[in-house]
């Protein structure tokens, strides 16, 4: 007596012996593996699953509705490996170039064989100072995709442009041989397989487009498994950040050291300080291009103002967050199920005692009286300008 | 070594051009070409044909288009395109031409 797998083939239902579904899933694993980079792998596993189907069907009929282990291989061996027959025609992008060859050997080395992946500007094929690019190479995706993101992130109150400034000044950039070799190398296992799996799941998912009920229960797979590997890759790159600064805060809140529940709200307030105060400052430089009436930097162009501004928000938070990170050991992720409302709880709180603070001192609130006149100002200069136009 | 073996990556090599010779004569399916391909040298399995497919529709040589069938799902029925036919064409030139140096080579 022998368990029984159904498993779906090109939207039709067979049941194998465990044994069997086994191999056969070891084989569709294999082929996808050697097809990794073929930009017609989905077509071709479909149509592989379809002979598969077919020969399946030929052996199965009315008195007989199981496919056993034996009859599997037989069917395996008929099908031969799956090779994959362009022999690298067209040039693969940069990024692929260092994946194609080596996808065969399974990531699971600890970070893949080869060279340990490092993080490089690389300058061919750069537009600007080449850390897209590097970023690209390093993570094995098309290098396009890192630039809409930096593009997203500088409207996301300038930091990709401020991001891109760092990382321009701080990552060497390759130029020996070595070094770019070091750039394509093998990159964190995590990082390599959650991109595989993301980019199967993608093919499966449009494989199943049709299927409304097969859709939204791939849909629902496919987000949990995204969700598990985000996690790993978060834990990972966590352990590589605590192995070079041992600072680096640990994932749940550690019991609390003594004075914590005095520092971990000031420190808070502190930020969220900065934060508002940074934001006001930022809208009326916006605005009125000086921090409310005091001159800033006039001789600079506008552009340069604001993103010092920005910088100047970013170093004073720094410090403070990272403090606070060390006494209390402040999680990224998702502490309990009441992490969020309690978030949100705790900033109204805040907020709320920022302002009653201030409100005493009268400053504050005539500032926040002269705010919307202010915007509406600025609101009229830009119609007007708009209108010249 | 045996001969068989010997020409193991030739054959590999011209079964590109075979594929495109059986598709030339009439509209198939891969199972077709598989089985006219089993009672020649160049037996080949799905595992290969398959990607070998796919890479020829890529370069425009083949084209498909779906077709009922009465035993099971619809299949793909295969056939030259322009660019294939013609290079079915260069490709048999060539190989009479290889044909006449074998046949001619060595000869006084």
């Amino acid at each position: 007596m022998n368990k029984v797998i159904s498993i779906n083939l090109n939207g039709n239902a067979y049941q194998l012996e465990e044994g069997g579904f086994e191999a056969l899933r070891a084989y569709l694993d294999t082929a996808a593996r050697r097809l990794e980079g073929n930009p017609d792998k989905a077509e071709i596993i479909a149509d592989i699953e379809q002979a598969i189907a077919g020969k399946f069907r030929s052996l199965l009929g009315a008195n007989k509705t199981v496919v056993v282990e034996k009859e599997v291989e037989d069917i395996i061996a008929e099908m031969g490996p799956v090779e994959d027959a362009s022999g690298a025609p067209e040039a693969p992008p940069p990024g692929a170039a260092a994946q194609a060859p080596g996808a065969a050997p399974a990531p699971d080395a600890g970070g893949g064989g080869g060279v340990p992946r490092r993080l490089f500007r690389i300058h061919e094929g750069a537009k600007i100072g080449g850390v897209c690019n590097g970023l690209a190479a390093y993570f094995n995706i098309d290098v396009t995709l890192v630039r809409i993101a930096f593009a997203f992130l500088i409207f996301a109150w300038g930091s990709g442009l401020l991001l891109y400034i760092l990382m321009w000044v701080i990552l060497p950039s390759a130029s020996t041989p070595a070094e770019m070799a070091a750039a394509h190398g093998a990159p964190s296992a995590t990082a390599q397989e959650f991109i595989r799996r993301a980019r199967e799941g993608y093919y499966e998912g449009m494989r199943t487009f049709g299927d409304k009920q097969a859709h939204r229960e791939w849909k629902r797979r496919f987000k949990s498994e995204m969700r598990g590997w985000k996690r790993d890759f978060h834990r990972e790159m966590n352990q590589r950040a605590r192995a070079w600064w041992p600072g680096w805060g640990p994932w749940a809140p550690h019991p609390a050291t003594s004075g914590a529940w005095i520092a971990e709200p000031v420190l808070t307030m502190l930020i969220t300080l900065v934060n508002i105060v940074g934001m006001i400052a930022l809208i009326s430089l916006v605005a009125t291009g000086d921090i409310l009436g005091m001159g800033f930097l006039p001789w600079w162009p506008f552009w340069a103002r604001i993103l010092t501004l920005i910088g100047i928000i970013c170093l004073l938070r720094c410090p403070l967050k990272a403090i606070r990170r060390s006494v209390y050991g402040w999680g990224y992720g998702w502490c309990g199920p009441w992490g969020g409302l309690w978030c949100i709880l705790k900033w109204v709180l805040i907020v709320y005692m920022v302002i009653w603070i201030f409100g005493g001192h009268g400053g504050f609130h005539d500032s926040l009286y002269h705010l919307p006149p202010r915007l509406h100002h600025a609101a009229d200069s830009v119609r007007q300008w708009w209108n010249q136009q | 070594m045996s001969v068989n073996e010997k020409f193991t990556s030739i054959r590999k090599g011209l079964l590109e051009f075979l594929v495109l010779k059986v598709i030339a004569a009439d509209k198939v399916y891969a199972a077709d070409i598989l089985n006219q391909l089993s009672r020649t040298e160049f037996a080949t399995q799905e595992g290969t044909l398959y990607p070998l497919l796919s890479k020829m529709r890529r370069e425009e040589l083949v084209d498909y288009e779906w077709k009922e069938s009465d035993a099971g799902p619809p299949r793909k029925y295969y056939q030259l395109t322009a660019k294939g036919r013609e290079q079915l064409r260069e490709t048999a030139e060539y190989w009479q031409k290889i044909n006449a140096t074998l046949r001619n080579l060595g000869q006084p």
